[in-house]
This record gives structure tokens, sequence and C-alpha cells, in this order.
């Protein structure tokens, strides 16, 4: 019943403690925490809510899990045209969206916001291949970008953060329904005079629920009973349509 | 209404899978084609990744088949005998599809490939089929006479394991019948087709089995063959989406009921005109893509 009473003290003062011992100048969450990619999944909105302390600028930045990627270019030969040369990419997170509390030059330097990831900018991955020709991995790598923004991957420019007061603000994005599944990173950033003072990360779950992650899981973790499965199916829905068709003279 | 397919990891308008379906089943009604030469490429229009088109077409093309070859099962026009011996070839045939299917899409090829050999094949096919069904308009009364084992080239008579097929009246070396069907297991594999336009004008020609046996036996062989290439592709790729392979079988129901009903209106020759056009239009399509300059020369896969 003692240690029952210290326990109860402890958690009731937890809230405290923490409050105390991070101080953070930054605080957000997600409305919810994982996008549920259901049977009649059609892309989802993800709103996130944050309070900063003290003045400075917030940056929100979502980055789905990291992927290699190959890029490869059509050329024509003989009157066809058909992928030749490829430039492999490592790294390349399969999702990409950012918003920002003030255009992108007035946050602070190009460089910094490079460095953190802030901005289509930081999006310039290394190519695997032509290390030594960097000018020809170029053309290649726009084209991984503009892919990306062709399938709605990527953003085509910030998003804004809106203030609902000095300090409450709230981001919202959107992703479509072909977004890839994982573990998504949320990070945010608060910006003063140019440097960035606080981060915060929180992670996002995108995945499959319900029957559509349950077929998933079985194609990938029994895959001969899966393709039994499915032979099976498609051997009685066969018959079951000959069947009626010999019904239905 | 919107339907998230598991494997393809997209979403896809429903009706337009069960009209895709629907319309494939129509036709296999009306002409007895599988129509797989249809939907594969329609599916990759559709924007679902080739390797699923294909994988989970392999699986539809199995209760298209079953349904198909039940009809013949009735009348016995089945030769189980020349349709094992084929199937030995056509499991071969989709082992060494599904690898290769694997390599060039490590390549990066698999969908200039998928394209190619589909303008190619449905080029060659339609073009022969309109010309034929054009021919037999005009001349009403042609009728093929019927090849058998003595018009077989000397070459085929030369091979070696020659084997009796007594419901075919055959003697013939095996090598054949394996060779055609591992061609078939090769397409079935490669391109999600049954190859069942392939392979009947090949049982007839250079087997010289008895027409009445050709689509039975053919369809048969198809049966195994697409659930072996389901399994491999399933096992080696995850590129089955059982959804999809759902929604395509349904709508196949559903066409094959209109299609047969409707087949008796339609007399062979008109037939297979509309369907020789049919055919050439979509290889036209394809063949399009292949030649003219793409807007977007790039493009981005996962590795």
């Amino acid at each position: 019943m003692r240690t029952l009473f210290i326990f109860a003290v402890l958690f009731a003062c937890l809230p405290f403690f923490s409050a105390h011992a991070q101080d953070r100048s930054l605080t957000i969450d997600l409305a919810e925490d994982r996008v549920d990619i259901t049977a009649g999944f059609t892309g989802a909105r993800l709103a996130l809510f944050g309070v900063k302390k003290g003045p400075g600028q917030v940056v929100v930045v979502i980055r789905g899990p990291e992927k290699t990627m190959v890029v490869r270019r059509k050329e024509s030969a003989l009157g066809i045209w058909f992928n030749k040369r490829g430039v492999k990419f490592r790294k390349v997170p399969v999702y990409y969206d950012y918003a920002l509390s003030v255009p992108e030059s007035e946050l602070a330097e190009p460089e910094t916001l490079k460095k953190n990831g802030i901005g289509l900018n930081a999006l310039k991955f290394e190519p695997d291949t032509w290390r030594d020709k960097p000018e020809y991995a170029q053309s290649f790598q726009e084209a991984l970008i503009r892919n990306k923004q062709a399938e709605g991957l990527f953003p085509l420019k910030p998003r804004r953060i809106t203030f609902l007061d000095d300090n409450f603000f709230r981001a919202s994005f959107y992703v479509p329904s072909n977004v890839p599944t994982g573990q998504y990173q949320v990070q945010s950033f608060l910006i003063r005079d140019g440097a960035i003072v606080d981060v915060q990360t929180t992670a996002l779950n995108v995945g499959q629920v319900g029957l559509e992650a349950k077929i998933y899981k079985f194609a990938y973790e029994q895959s001969l009973a899966y393709g039994l499965l499915c032979v099976l199916i498609a051997v009685m829905a066969g018959w079951l349509a000959n069947a009626i068709r010999i019904r239905g003279g | 209404m919107q339907i998230y397919l598991p494997i393809a990891e997209m979403t896809v308008p429903v009706e337009s899978i069960l009209l895709l379906g629907t319309f494939v089943g129509f036709l296999s009604g009306v002409f007895g084609v599988g129509g797989g030469f249809l939907t594969t490429p329609f599916l990759i229009f559709m924007g679902i990744p080739p390797a699923v088109a294909v994988g989970t077409q392999a699986n539809q093309l199995v209760a298209a088949s079953v349904s198909g070859v039940m009809a013949h099962w009735r009348k016995g026009n089945v030769d189980i005998q020349i349709g094992a011996v084929m199937l030995v070839g056509g499991l071969a045939g989709s082992l060494v599809g599904v690898f290769i299917f694997k390599l060039l899409q490590l390549l990066g090829q698999i969908d200039f490939m998928i394209s190619f050999l589909y303008v190619v094949f449905l080029g060659s096919v339609g073009l022969m089929m309109l010309l034929e069904s054009v021919f037999s308009f005009f001349k009403k009364k042609t009728v093929r006479s019927e090849f058998n084992a003595q018009k077989l080239s000397p070459f085929f008579m030369a091979l070696p394991y020659k084997m009796r097929f007594p419901r075919s009246k055959l003697y013939i070396s095996a090598l054949v019948p394996a060779a055609i069907g591992f061609v078939g297991g090769l397409m079935v594999a490669i391109m999600g087709i049954g190859g069942g336009f392939l392979l009947v004008p090949a049982m007839i020609y250079i087997l010289g089995m008895p027409t009445l046996l050709v689509a039975g036996t053919s369809l048969f062989q198809i049966i195994f063959t697409t659930a072996f290439a389901t399994l491999m592709h399933a096992m080696a790729n995850h590129t089955v989406d059982l959804v999809l392979a759902l929604l395509l079988i349904i709508g196949g129901v559903i066409g094959a009921q209109v299609g047969v009903k409707l087949s008796k209106m339609i007399t062979g020759a008109h037939a297979r005109i509309v369907l020789a056009i049919m055919v050439l239009i979509v290889c036209i399509q394809l063949g399009g893509q292949l030649v003219i300059r793409p807007d977007e020369l790039y493009s981005t896969v996962i590795r």
C-alpha cells in the first residue's frame, strides 16, 4: 500500500519533472500518429499542432523511409525508345514534404537549411554511379525529383504553417493514395536569427490495416501458402463460373 | 468506388477493373480466346506495375482456363497424354520465364520487353487473323484441310524420343509438344498470357493434332502452367495481388456469361474480323509508345 502510494505520487509529479528537465522551446503533436491504409484509402490529411516559446520561425519536415532508387533514361535506337543508362541513388526518402512559417529565404542561410534537410535543395542525393562525372549525374538527379513530384511524393513548393495565435501553430500535410508504407519521421525546427535553436522529432507510422494488411503480410511471410491460396481461389472461381454458365444455359 | 490493392500498393477504381474483367470475359465468351493479351497491357496503362500485372494475370488465367476447359472435358475433347507432355515443357518454360522476368526487372528492361513482345506477337497474330478471316469471308466455303503426321516436316519427324499418342492418332517425337509447351510457359511467365493464340496454331500445324482436340488440350495444359507461374511469381517476386485477381475474375465471369449468349448471334468470320482489328489496335497503341519520343525520358524505380 505504501509503495503504491509512492508510485502514485511519483506519477503525479512526472509531468512536472519532465517539463522542467527538458524545458522545451518547441512542442509538437500530430493529430494522428499513424496513417491507416484501408481498403478504401484514397490519401489522408495530416494535421500537426505545436507550441513554441519565445520568438522564432517554425519549420516542419516529413520524411519517409529511405530507399535506394534507380533513375533510368530512355534513349532511341533504331527508332525505338528504351531504357539505356541508369544512375543509382542511395538513401532517398520515399516521401518528403515540408511546411514553413515564412518563405525559405527569410529563414536562414541556404547552407544551414540544406544541412538540416530542409527544403527541396536538401534533396540533393549523391549518385552511386558516375561519381566522377557529377555533371552527368546532375540531369538524373533533377529527373529523380521531377518524377517523385509527378507522383505527388515530393512537394513542388513548401506548405504554409499557420499561427493560431503568437505561439500556437498548425501545419497540415496531405499524403496521396500511392504513399509508400513504413516508419516516417516528422521533424520540427525552431529557427531564431538564422540559427536552429530546437529540434523535435516524432514518428509517424504509415501502414496497411485490416484485411489488406493481412494479405500483404501473408504474401510476404508465407509466400508459398499465399500462392497456393491464390491458385485454389482461382480454380474454385473458374469451376463456379462454369457451373453458373451451365445453370444459366 | 476506390479500392486499395495490397500488393500493388496503390488505389484503383473498382469499376474500371471490373469493367476490364467483364470486357475480357466477354471476348472469351464470344471468341473463345483467353483475353490475357488485353488485360496485361490495360493494367499497365492504368499504372499498375508491370510485374504485378503479369503475376496477377497468371492467377486470373487459372480461373479462366479451368472454366474454359470444363466444356471440352465433358465432351472428351482433351488429349491428356499430349497435354501432359506439353506440360513438362510448360513448367520448365514458366520456371525459366520467371527468372528471365526477374533479370529483365533488374536490368530495367521489363517494361520495354513486355511492350516489345506484345507488339511482335499481337501484330503478327492480328494480321494473320485479319487476312484469314477476310479471305474466308469472301470465299465462304474455305474449309481448312486437316493436317496429319505425314505432313510434318522431315526435321520434326527425325527427332528422337518418339511417342504414340492414340487419342490424337499421332506418332511423333515427344520433344515437339514439349517445346511448344515450353514456349507457352515462357509466355505465361513473361507476358501474363496463356498463349492459346500461339499454342493452338502450333498444335494444329506443327503437331498435326485433330482440330477438335486442340482447344481443350491447350486449355488443360494452360491451367497447370498458369498455376505454376502464379506460385513462382508469388514466391520469387511477390507480385500476385489477390484483390486485383479477384476483381478481374468476378468481371470475367459476368462478361463470359454475356459473351456466350451474344456469340450465338454473331457469325464466325465477322467476329474474327472484329477481334483481329481489336488486336491490331492494342498492338498499334503499344507500338506507338515504343517509337514516339516520350514526354519524360527518365523513370524512377525503387531498387
